[in-house]
């Protein structure tokens, strides 16, 4: 059967995840890791991966997995091949390949199990071996003693290998921690942007202070308008399906600051987790279009950004996304990663 | 890939090639397309950039505005301008066909391609319409239902809540009521918003209180095949495409996503000169032996939520597990 390669490159690896766009689809693909293919080995580096797509019928690969080529430690070029799901002793499960060709539901790893979230301002969760990257959006539930966030979504920040940080979660003042609970990978973006966004907290300021789950300035611009969701189990009701504009956006606090006030509301909150399953959940923001102004004093016109403002698609697919790592196909910081797709021809 | 024969025995034997046969073409199925007839239609000018506009003034604030005999002018206002962006893009699909497959079929082979490439345009601008409904619009989650989960299962209630929000915001209906008749079985429909679901959906509609299923409706008459009840004041159409997410409600349950709006809540922008074309290329072009020619759709969209005061929706699990 003759395959096509269609499309081939190499990149420079981070560490981290990488997604690589396939507009011509894929029936096949493949990765060399060429900076550590030349190097002593070390037990478990991946040097060779393979992913094979649906037209292998029996035989092709499943989420998050597919064929590793890694070193062996006992010789200078000696290779292990298994697969990367492979749990048995001496070897251990690494992240694979995932491929992606519809919208919604993109980047499904298997479920995750935490063991913990913990009640701070910058809520911490633990995860054994979690081998997610930092500014990588999980989705969270079953989420127990902290059933209020089941269902959201959070961009995670300061990983260690056990553990990362919900920098947009204030839990400070939940009623207790979270003692179990799933997760799983989910695409940054959406089918289309701008998207909506789940809300963490509202300051009562004349100016609100809006914090979300994930990093705001990956989906808004100054001048851009958002409309408010907020169930009455939020507390802050008066703001309730009011549309504001957003004045500065915060990356490092995931906050935006809009032109509402908000002095006199209710304090916003999340509902207990005891609540649940019949507190109404949750609050967001979706995108209400954009105003343009201009200051005249500055001559600074805001509200033209033509790259977030329009609506377009957000996540094209298809695409395959090669999970970070030695022991993974995008590699580890530093190493260079050829990889080329193909297609069957037929 | 190999493909075995199946012939193992002679209970299975596959019958002969037949000599001669009449084709008689059954059915391509197709998913119900409910995500565009809602909303708006639009064209974007040719040769004007990528990124259409569209335009709301917001209305004047209503304070004030009494002359109070001082010879003063109440102060003017100035109007705000909302501005909804859309980009255009564009999607195609191919079918390369060999010669031998018009050598050897019957005399239909293109007209039978060129409808399946038909079919795709319609089938893919409805699922860019529903990915928009599902990424750009808040939801909120269902608790009326007696499933237990979060959200849980449809509920009059969840619905009612929804058409309050709708009609807090000023959002007119786009559907006409139909008049009561004397036939029994049937009540009137009210004027009605339009609510999107799966077709999972459809065993737990039909058991919210005062649900007005479409065969007691009193007139049949120009009614979709996708209109399935209506609840309160919205009409429920579905499709086995309809948005859900699987596995994130709190009990790792199917995730279903339920727009629900009005007039002039969402937009899909045509591209002038550009819109369903569909052609070929003959196989002294394609292929270098002349055996293989193309046939290809494609289509320019954008889409865009115009207001997001006039959609909402709901996000329910089913109440059997799915």
């Amino acid at each position: 059967m003759p395959f096509t390669i269609t499309m081939g490159d190499s990149f420079t690896s981070t560490g981290a995840g990488v997604k690589i766009l396939l507009p011509n689809y894929a029936d096949y693909f493949k990765v060399w890791n060429v900076t550590q293919l030349a190097l002593q080995p070390a037990t478990g580096v991946v040097v060779q991966a393979e992913w094979f797509g649906s037209k292998f019928g029996l035989g092709a690969t499943a989420a998050n997995d597919g064929i590793r080529y890694k070193k062996n430690g006992t010789t200078p070029f000696g290779l292990q091949v298994d697969t990367f799901a492979n749990n048995v002793s001496p070897n251990a499960t690494s992240n694979g390949f995932t491929y992606v060709a519809t919208n919604p539901v993109v980047e499904p790893q298997n479920a995750a199990v935490i063991t913990s979230i913990t009640q701070a301002n910058g809520a911490v969760v633990s995860q054994t071996a979690h081998g997610y990257s930092n500014g990588d959006i999980i989705q969270f539930y079953g989420t127990t003693g902290m059933l209020q966030i089941a269902g959201m979504n959070f961009q995670i920040s300061s990983v260690s290998a056990n553990a990362y940080t919900l920098l947009g979660l204030d839990s400070s003042g939940f009623a207790s921690a979270a003692t179990a609970g799933f997760t799983r990978r989910i695409s940054k973006y959406l089918a289309v942007d701008p998207q909506f966004l789940y809300i963490t907290d509202i300051s009562r300021a004349i100016q609100a202070v809006v914090t979300f789950s994930v990093d705001p300035s990956l989906y808004y611009v100054v001048g851009m308008k958002m409309h408010f969701s907020i169930p009455y189990s939020f507390g802050m009701t008066e703001m309730n399906q009011l549309t504001g504009t957003i004045l500065s956006v915060n990356a490092a606090t995931y906050e935006v600051t809009v032109d509402i006030n908000s002095s006199a509301f209710t304090a916003f909150a999340f509902p207990l987790s005891s609540a649940s399953p019949t507190a109404q959940l949750f609050a967001t923001i979706a995108p209400a279009g954009a105003s343009t102004r201009r200051d005249p004093n500055t001559f600074v016109e805001t509200g033209y950004n033509f790259q977030y403002q329009a609506f377009h698609t957000g996540q094209f697919v298809p695409y395959i996304f090669l999970s970070g790592g030695a022991q993974s196909p995008a590699g580890a910081s530093g190493d260079i990663i050829n990889w080329m797709a193909y297609k069957l021809e037929n | 890939m190999s493909f075995p024969t199946g012939i193992t025995s002679i209970n299975n034997m596959a019958p002969e090639l037949p000599v001669q046969a009449a084709e008689d073409l059954l059915s391509t199925p197709m998913f119900n397309l409910i995500h565009s007839f809602g909303v708006d239609l639009h064209h974007a000018e040719s040769y004007i950039g990528k990124t259409t506009r569209m335009s709301r003034f917001e209305r004047l604030s209503t304070d004030g505005g009494q002359l109070d005999g001082s010879g003063i002018d109440p102060a003017s206002e100035v109007p705000v301008r909302t501005d909804i962006d859309a980009t255009m893009e564009i999607y195609a699909k191919s079918i390369v066909t060999n010669e031998q497959v018009i050598l050897w079929e019957n005399s239909k082979t293109y007209s039978k391609f060129t409808a399946l490439l038909g079919q795709w345009l319609r089938e893919k601008e409805d699922l860019l319409m529903r990915d928009l409904f599902s990424s750009s619009v808040s939801y909120i989650n269902c608790t009326g239902g007696t499933n237990g989960d979060q959200p849980s299962n449809i509920s009059l209630n969840d619905v009612n809540n929804i058409e309050t929000i709708l009609l807090n915001n000023d959002a007119r209906t786009m559907l006409v009521s139909i008049d009561a008749m004397d036939k029994f079985g049937t009540g009137p429909t009210r004027d009605s918003f339009i609510a999107l679901a799966s077709t999972n959906l459809t065993n737990d509609l039909q058991k919210v209180q005062g649900v007005l299923l479409k065969n007691a409706y009193p007139s049949q008459e120009g009614l979709r095949p996708e209109d399935y009840c209506q609840i309160s004041r919205f009409r429920f159409f579905v499709s086995s495409k309809g948005a859900k997410t699987p596995g994130i409600s709190l009990n790792g349950r199917t995730v279903y996503t339920i727009p629900m709006y009005g007039l002039e809540a969402a937009a899909k922008i045509e591209q002038n000169s550009y819109t369903a074309v569909i052609g070929s290329r003959p196989a002294w072009v394609v292929s270098s032996v002349a055996q293989n020619s193309q046939l290809y759709a494609k289509f320019a969209i954008a889409r865009a939520i115009t207001n997001q005061n006039w959609i909402s929706g709901l996000n329910c699990t089913t109440f059997n597990p799915s």
